[in-house]
């Protein structure tokens, strides 16, 4: 092919850019770290990252128990957002699929709920598996509902597949809540993404399974290039097209509920981002990947270092502060984004 | 021009078409008898049972007898009402948005409409600790401001239906974060009443709140089915539709404007009620078979449905719920089918 | 002086002229085809002459008229589309569709009348779409689903009738058909008939005027034996080819070389 030399000098450019982007995660991180209501400093954080200040000093135990966990929380979740939603926008050749879109959030929530009322189940370490298991279900109808006929699962059908399953899934928790006040209580607050500072046991629970998800989900780069031309083509290429399909698909649900499930909705990342990575290293899904993983915790981070400082002394939770900025990427991609009009 | 000599098949296209308005008018004076049937009923029963005479008489001021006045005029009056001018509007109004918007999903439900109303409402509970009159002129205001930017983003170089629909559940999600902003922010109380606002109820009406609303169901259903035409040549796309003649921008914004005030109205009257907007039409479509598409029919069956809902959600459950628990809970299934079913075809869209 | 042509029309999308500065006339009471390599503004044309795409200069003249000056009910009494690609309402059957074509011959309050009844059964009679009245638009062949938007668009009653590309997606023997039936509405009712075609072959053989297109400007026009040479289809769409006599019509035909 002729191509092949700009491609290999992007190649070129887009390692480094890789490894810039690390460097800028690492960089918000400390920042994610520091700042807050309480600002701390390099020194402190180093000395109680080390062990060397464990006086049980309020501000280490800040640091240790309540910052970098969150911090790590938030790196891990926005990894999962943004590379849930480049395959699921590569899986479904849908530039609008996300999974906050595709009712994650509202099938949480009801599984949240039941747990509460039904099962009597207290505790955001407890909450979070029954969000997995319900952001799961969620995402498993949405995606079955949408792809049902014969042009599967388009960009409208999807979203408003999402919309109307949510639709259906928040009146049954509504029906639930009007009935119990304390499920109403503690639902409120699950629902925007606030855990009250219960951050470290919640990362050693859905750690494991977004680390091995996220690691799984490098592999599919090339087989997402092929998605890209169509299923006939990509099974001209001999590539098992409902296998990769499916796989893909597994990948997602975990990362995307196990991400809900640690943080609640949190909209518009896993759509936006992607974007951002295509426009930065173009169609290929072995840069996108990489790239969404490192861009998406970067904007996670940010906005919610943004909603502590814009707030202070009180906080806006990320999923606020992500809608809010959110929404007018999501416009611009419809308007200016080339989506077909199926 | 083309000779007027009568053509041959001339005769058994009339009859076609005759038999087909015959349906239709069968169809539209059958619910409109089941509308009137329930409408009674739901004033009949409850713990002071009445017979259909007693409240016939009453509504209509035909008999004075102040225990029955007062139960069924002061009591149950305003919520069958309420119900009734509330399934009409949203009935009329799903209808519009589907046809115009081409696709069997598109309802106001779920296009930001019913969540700028909420995001509005919401607001006005928990920041004003505000009810009743106040509340429902926020969600009227939100739902025109959500209607109106929705048109304003989705406009380039004209509206498309798909662009509509895909900025309308955008605005959803941006409405639906900030309004569970709002219910953390809130007195648990608060919440609690914001709760029950955002599932919607036809009980929950005042006075001035449903005369707005029968008066703007009454002035707004005669323009929709005026507009019928203009919808009827805009679901056959835009091209067709101007060669047809039709002014397409100027109908769709018609239409448009009509839905959504009709939506704004009953959602400032009973809350977000989902899914009977989505229903109704294809109900309706279904007992039309062939000549689909009537806006009036989509209305009455609107109306009966919502009059169903709240019998159900008042008298058959064990705890009375918001109406529209119930509306949700039937609708939600129903939906799965209707993905199911029309997808197959291939015309989900 | 004809009833519609278009005056130095500049035609294009968002700023981005396709056709520039073309005079056309559209003969009356003849077949025209509109032919051309993809993307040389052929249907970018029809679409100006429909007044679908308002010109960024010039005019389309209907009668002597500018038609964006024009009512639209007016223009759409005297001037019927059939767009490239049509779509229609689940469900929708054949009688519906049809009768629809009738709109521009409706008021606000004006309701349906016999002569609306005689205009569709006329139609559905021309297209041989008579027997379909109850069927679901869906259920119909690619071929019948055509004949029916033809005869929505003759319910509409017009003397000029303008076709976005009739034939694409059709196989040989329905594109055949078709423009037979076009032929036959020219020959019976002395309807103007303009067509987009993507056949040069079936153009020649179907139409009485033919209009060659290439870079948005017309590069020749006129009777098909006059202007399908060998010179202009390499001009036109880069073909080295002989042009022969068709062995049943006579008219020209291409056979790439």
């Amino acid at each position: 092919m002729s191509s092949s030399a700009p491609v290999a000098r992007r190649a070129s450019a887009l390692g480094p850019g890789l490894a810039a982007l690390c460097v800028l995660l690492a960089l918000v991180a400390f920042l994610s770290v520091t700042l807050g209501s309480r600002s701390i400093g390099l020194p402190e954080v180093l000395r109680a990252l080390g062990g060397l200040d464990q006086d049980g000093s309020i501000t280490s135990t800040v640091t240790l128990e309540l910052r970098v966990p969150r911090t790590l929380l938030g790196v891990l979740v926005g990894a999962a957002l943004g590379v849930a939603g480049a395959i699921l926008q590569g899986v479904t050749r849908n530039p609008l699929a996300d999974a906050g879109i595709m009712g994650v959030n509202s099938g949480a929530a009801v599984f949240v709920v039941i747990a509460i009322t039904v099962l009597g189940v207290r505790g955001a370490e407890v909450y979070v598996w029954f969000a997995f298991a319900g952001a799961i279900a969620a995402l498993v109808l949405v995606y079955a509902i949408a792809s049902l006929g014969r042009e599967g699962a388009t960009p409208v059908k999807l979203a408003l597949a999402g919309a109307a399953v949510t639709a259906g899934l928040v009146s049954v928790t509504s029906g639930i809540v009007m009935t119990d006040v304390d499920a109403l209580n503690e639902l409120r607050f699950w629902q925007v993404g606030s855990l009250a500072g219960r951050y470290a046991p919640i990362l050693a629970g859905v750690a494991p399974f977004l680390v091995i998800a996220l690691i799984a989900s490098l592999g599919f780069g090339r087989a997402l290039n092929g998605l890209a031309l169509g299923d006939d083509m990509a099974r001209g290429l001999g590539q098992r097209v409902t296998r990769t399909r499916t796989a893909a698909f597994a990948v997602v649900a975990v990362l995307a509920g196990a991400a809900t499930a640690a943080c609640g909705p949190i909209v518009f990342v896993g759509l936006v981002v992607p974007h951002l990575a295509r426009f930065i290293c173009g169609p290929d899904y072995r840069w996108i990947l990489p790239y969404s993983m490192l861009l998406a915790p970067i904007v996670l981070l940010l906005a919610d270092v943004l909603g502590r400082v814009v707030a202070a002394p009180d906080e806006l939770q990320v999923g606020v502060v992500l809608g809010v900025l959110g929404a007018p990427a999501f416009v611009g991609i419809v308007r200016y984004g080339r989506l077909s009009e199926a | 021009m083309a000779a007027t000599s009568t053509a041959p098949s001339a005769g058994a296209f009339r009859a076609t078409r005759r038999r087909r308005a015959a349906r239709s008018l069968v169809v539209t004076v059958s619910l409109a008898v089941a509308v009137v049937a329930l409408f009674v009923l739901t004033m009949m029963v409850g713990s002071f049972r009445l017979g259909a005479d007693e409240v016939v008489a009453s509504v209509l001021h035909l008999r004075d007898d102040p225990s029955v006045d007062f139960v069924v005029r002061g009591l149950r009056l305003p919520t069958a009402a309420s119900a009734l001018a509330v399934g009409l509007a949203l009935g009329a109004a799903g209808t519009i948005f589907q046809q115009l918007l081409r696709n069997p999903l598109a309802s106001p439900d779920f296009v930001g409409i019913n969540s700028g109303a909420g995001l509005a409402a919401i607001t006005g509970i928990v920041l004003l600790q505000a009810g009743g009159l106040v509340v429902s002129g926020l969600a009227l205001a939100g739902a025109a401001v959500a209607a109106l930017l929705m048109y304003v983003l989705a406009w380039r170089d004209g509206v498309a239906g798909y662009r509509f629909i895909l900025i309308g559940i955008g605005t959803t999600l941006f409405f639906d974060g900030l309004t569970g902003y709002m219910l953390t922010r809130a007195q648990l109380s608060d919440a609690r009443q914001a709760m029950h606002w955002l599932t919607g109820s036809v009980g929950q009406a005042g006075d001035g709140e449903l005369r707005l609303l029968l008066g703007a169901v009454l002035l707004l259903l005669p323009t929709a089915v005026l507009l019928q035409r203009q919808l009827r040549a805009l679901e056959l796309g835009d091209d067709t539709a101007r060669a047809l003649g039709i002014r397409t921008e100027l109908g769709r914004a018609g239409l448009l404007a009509t839905a959504v005030a009709l939506t704004a109205l009953a959602v400032a009257v009973a809350g977000p009620i989902v899914f009977v907007a989505l229903v109704a039409g294809p109900i309706a479509n279904r007992l039309l078979g062939p000549a689909t598409g009537g806006i009036v029919p989509a209305a009455l069956a609107g109306a009966a449905l919502l009059l169903t809902a709240d019998l159900i959600a008042v008298h058959l459950l064990p705890t009375p719920l918001p109406t529209g628990v119930v509306t949700g809970a039937v609708g939600a299934p129903y939906l799965l089918w209707l993905l199911a079913t029309t997808n197959r075809q291939g015309a989900g869209g | 002086m004809t009833r519609l042509r278009a005056e130095g029309v500049t035609l294009g999308y968002d700023d981005q002229a396709i056709v520039t500065n073309l005079d056309v006339e559209i003969p009356d009471g003849r077949v025209t085809a509109i032919v051309g390599a993809n993307a040389c503004g052929k249907s970018t044309l029809l679409r100006g002459l429909a007044r679908l795409l308002k010109p960024s200069h010039g005019a389309v003249y209907l009668d002597g008229k500018a038609l964006n000056g024009m009512s639209t009910h007016d223009v759409a009494r005297a001037l019927g589309l059939l767009p490239q690609t049509p779509t229609a309402p689940d469900g929708i059957t054949v009688a519906d569709l049809v009768a629809r074509g009738r709109y521009p011959h409706q008021g606000w309050f004006r309701r349906w009348t016999d002569r609306d009844d005689d205009a569709v059964s006329r139609a559905l009679d021309a297209t041989g779409t008579a027997d379909l009245v109850d069927r679901p638009l869906r259920q119909l062949s690619g071929g019948q689903r055509q004949r029916v938007w033809v005869a929505m668009a003759l319910a509409q009653d017009t003397d000029l009738l303008l076709l976005d590309e009739p034939t694409t997606y059709l196989d040989i023997n329905h594109q055949v058909e078709l423009l037979r039936l076009l032929r036959k509405l020219n020959a019976e009712s002395g309807k103007t008939i303009v067509a987009v075609l993507h056949d040069l072959n079936l153009a020649c053989r179907f139409s009485d005027h033919v209009i060659a297109m290439a870079d948005g400007a017309v590069v020749a026009e006129g009777v098909p034996a006059a202007v399908i040479t060998a010179e202009l289809v390499e001009k036109v769409f880069g073909l080295a080819c002989v042009v022969v006599p068709d062995p049943v019509a006579g008219t020209p035909m291409v056979v790439p070389s």
